[in-house]
């Protein structure tokens, strides 16, 4: 079997995975574009909750970036920076989209990944640009 | 309805083992059904990516049943549990959404071979599946055992001999359902 990962990943707030109804739902857009979603903790949590899953999703990106997996950030979560610092890492490009328009195009303008960008010189796009249907 | 805890590859399958992504990013087939079926999705972490990294290989309980691994195991399912407490609390369903035979994630189904160590040369088709949790969910279970918190489980099932998505299916509407007799 090809492995089909898209070395894309958004870190996504709640409010787009879990969308109020009506609202933009961020996770059909990034799944139908071939992101992976790291999902940011809801916003209701206990801090000290919050804080251990943030520590624990730093810990990941730490390790996907070290091998040129690409990041955005979609919506925000307080911690996240403090969180990303602690293990050395910066705040993703973001956006707060209001429509999934606005966060197609963000995503569909984002450089090939590293870690595709070495598997092929040429800058093509890679395996993996399209969702699991 | 509820939320489920999903394992972390079915919204990020960059985060698979080597060759073991099925899709692009997030595994639709299982997310569909739970947001058809009104379920909040909450995402736990991947035990083996922090662990063991992406240049991982293939492996059975054996390889991760190890002091180490279980400590960083209990240390995610602390925050984990705690975040599905935080659910529990506001008197909401709860349901894990693990990944059938997974060293890590299996709910009901894990690997398992004895046998297995040192040089990785196993031919394709080595009995591995046998009933059980995987490790991380051990941890897991055995935590909200300590807190007192029930929960049903599902699996995702591409590791399963005669896979097929309208099983998947099947299943995991029958345990999201299962909440409302």
């Amino acid at each position: 079997m090809r492995d089909a990962r898209s070395y894309r990943i958004a870190l996504v707030a709640d409010c787009y995975v879990n969308p109020a109804p009506g609202q933009l739902d961020g996770l059909a857009v990034l799944a139908a574009a071939g992101w992976g979603v790291m999902q940011l903790p809801a916003g209701d949590y206990p801090a000290e909750v919050a804080q251990q899953l943030l520590a624990g999703i730093a810990e990941q990106v730490e390790e996907f970036s070290r091998h040129g997996y690409t990041f955005v950030l979609v919506g925000d979560r307080d911690g996240l920076a403090a969180a990303l610092a602690q293990a050395g890492l910066p705040v993703p490009d973001r956006i707060a989209p209001a429509s999934a328009d606005e966060l197609a195009g963000f995503l569909a303008a984002r450089p090939v990944p590293p870690a595709l960008a070495a598997q092929d010189p040429a800058g093509g796009s890679g395996p993996g640009v399209t969702g699991s249907r | 309805m509820g939320v489920a805890f999903v394992a972390h590859c079915l919204l990020n399958q960059n985060s698979k083992v080597g060759d073991g992504a099925h899709c692009a990013g997030v595994y639709s087939p299982v997310v569909d059904v739970l947001r058809e079926k009104g379920w909040r999705i909450e995402q736990m972490p991947c035990p083996e990516l922090a662990f063991a990294g992406l240049n991982r290989f293939w492996a059975v309980r054996e390889q991760y049943d190890t002091a180490a691994f279980r400590r960083h195991c209990r240390r995610l399912a602390v925050a984990v549990a705690g975040a599905i407490a935080a659910r529990v609390r506001h008197g909401e369903d709860v349901v894990l959404v693990g990944v059938e035979g997974s060293p890590s994630m299996g709910v009901t189904i894990t690997s398992s071979d004895p046998e297995r160590g040192g040089k990785p040369a196993w031919p394709d088709g080595s009995p591995e599946l046998t009933s059980g949790e995987g490790i991380f969910v051990e941890e897991l279970h055995a935590e909200l055992d300590r807190r007192g918190i029930a929960f049903r489980v599902a699996g995702e099932r591409h590791a399963i001999p005669g896979f097929e998505e309208a099983d998947q299916r099947t299943r995991l509407e029958s345990v999201l359902g299962r909440g409302d007799a």
